[in-house]
């Protein structure tokens, strides 16, 4: 398969999880005149599939950098 | 070309004749398997931590086939098997690639990841070794390493043992002494 073309690097460079937005802590209301959790921009978006992509991959890299912290 | 003149003409697939099939007949023709992504990455996650699959999968990269053009390939298949769809399989794809590199990085080898520019990459490292290489030259090193002057006491083991063996006329007209 052609570089140019290869999806496999497309994929994998386009996954940019060193900026991907943080997960925020929502504090829940107790009251019943609290106000509803907006979905506040640059939060995740779970119903996005590539954002749970992105957490595995996430996940997965934090233990291979471990390992190779580990070796060298 | 003399293999093609020597078939006969009316043997050879017709043009068109791969979409002949039926409809539904082939895997990737049905509903998948793993409908959603973590469906996905939860039977590659499983299937990769397999003891069976990693020696496979050092094996290869050991070889020198790129991590991007495994993780593909393992991709399609399953896409052929009806699996997945293209769509998630390639979603799949960068974690497919980072649990190799993982597995790679863990059995401590040597792989080529392929994302490198193979311009950069072969200004760095002209020519990969091919395993036959790598192993004669580990041979070789082994060999420099290895120390085979003999040992007098070695040398007095085998004294003895050459004179225990004398060897007895077995014949049953032989003369004995």
């Amino acid at each position: 398969m052609p570089r140019r073309t290869d999806p496999a690097i497309s994929a994998y460079n386009n996954m940019d999880i060193e900026n991907m937005p943080k997960e925020k802590q929502t504090v829940k209301s107790t009251g019943l005149l609290g106000r509803p959790s907006k979905s506040s921009e640059g939060s995740m978006d779970f119903n996005n599939p590539t954002i749970r992509a992105a957490k595995q991959l996430e996940a997965i890299r934090k233990y291979r950098n471990e390992i190779n912290d580990t070796t060298s | 070309m003399t293999r093609l003149a020597e078939e006969s003409s009316f043997d050879r697939p017709v043009p068109g004749m791969a979409l002949t099939a039926e409809l539904g007949g082939r895997p990737w023709q049905n509903p998948p398997q793993y409908t959603n992504i973590d469906e996905v990455l939860d039977f590659y996650v499983d299937r990769m931590s397999s003891e069976e699959f990693i020696d496979q999968a050092v094996d290869i990269l050991e070889m020198g086939v790129p991590v991007t053009m495994l993780a593909n390939t393992m991709q399609l298949a399953n896409v052929m098997e009806g699996l997945h769809t293209v769509d998630t399989g390639t979603l799949a794809l960068p974690v497919i690639m980072e649990m190799l590199m993982m597995l790679g990085d863990s059995a401590n080898i040597e792989y080529t990841s392929g994302l490198d520019n193979p311009s950069t990459l072969s200004s760095k490292n002209p020519t990969r070794k091919s395993l036959v290489a790598k192993a004669a030259s580990r041979y070789k090193d082994v060999l420099d390493e290895a120390d085979f002057e003999p040992s007098e006491d070695a040398d007095e083991e085998e004294l003895d043992e050459e004179e225990e063996e004398v060897i007895e006329p077995s014949g049953l007209m032989a003369r004995r002494g």
